[in-house]
């Protein structure tokens, strides 16, 4: 199980019980943004907050040791091809940076189109 | 200002409730790629229709790659009867999603988001993992390198942290 399925179990568990996030953290005797947290996938429980959780809910937590799904060859194979220098410059970017780009990009793309499709016309 | 500033600006404006899903949320947590289209899941309750139709309605939307005249009535009795909408607009194409493979509805994407502010407002994006998860789950060949990419980036922001 990852982590957003894990939140997601987590979230199911608690609508299941008809409960607020509140309500839960406060059985569970933990602050409710960390709840919330969890619940977007977010943080690093221990063992025992799992289980105080779990209380709250009426449920019990299991947990099993499966193997490893296989990773995805195709996905693997292509991921040693990704550039990610260029990964890191866009990291260092802001968000508005980020979009800005892509916007300049997309408009770099429809000029191309169009002027491939006036050059199609000529012909 | 870029197609894309203008699109959301124009949602913001009319106060929608959406999620940027796809390429462009991606973009915003950092990839690389580039995308032709904003893929946006969106609230299907009455009130956001009519502000989806209100915000979208000066971009002139029409149904995208569909032959030019053929009836589209712009509405939020359209929105309704449908789900997901691919539309161009004069700002550029936006694909409205009322539901996505892997994903749900928009209240259930609620959960998995980041809020961040682009351009000026605070706006939801689909979360990275979430982002992996809907890739995943729409099972395409042509998204496979997508993914991959998502994972390094995931990798990359892992180790900065």
């Amino acid at each position: 199980m990852d982590i957003t399925q894990f939140s997601q179990a987590l979230i199911d568990a608690r609508e299941r019980a008809g409960l607020t996030q509140r309500a839960v953290a406060s059985k569970a005797n933990m602050p409710q943004p960390a709840l919330a947290r969890l619940e977007r996938g977010r943080g690093n429980p221990t063992l025992e907050t799992l289980e105080r959780i779990a209380a709250a809910l009426g449920a019990d937590v299991s947990i099993e040791l499966v193997s490893r799904t296989a990773p995805d060859e195709t996905v693997e194979r292509y991921k040693r091809d990704v550039d990610r220098t260029l990964l890191r410059e866009n990291l260092r970017r802001s968000v508005d940076q980020r979009l800005r780009s892509l916007g300049e990009l997309q408009l770099f793309g429809s000029e191309l189109r169009r002027s491939m499709r006036a050059r199609q016309a000529k012909r | 200002m870029t197609g894309l500033e203008r699109l959301l600006a124009a949602l913001h404006k009319a106060k929608v409730e959406f999620i940027i899903v796809g390429g462009v949320a991606a973009r915003a947590h950092g990839s690389a790629r580039v995308t032709q289209d904003i893929d946006v899941s969106y609230g299907r309750d009455g009130a956001n229709l009519e502000r989806i139709v209100t915000a979208l309605r000066p971009l002139k939307p029409y149904l995208r790659g569909a032959p030019i005249g053929l009836p589209f009535d712009w509405s939020a009795a359209t929105l309704r009867a449908g789900l997901n909408f691919t539309l161009t607009t004069t700002a550029g194409d936006i694909d409205l999603l009322g539901e996505i493979a892997g994903g749900g509805t928009y209240e259930q994407l609620a959960r998995h988001t980041v809020e961040l502010t682009i351009f000026g407002n605070a706006t939801k994006v689909l979360d990275l993992p979430w982002l992996i998860r809907v890739k995943r789950a729409a099972g395409r060949p042509k998204d496979l390198e997508t993914i991959a990419e998502l994972e390094a980036l995931r990798e990359e922001i892992d180790r900065a942290e």
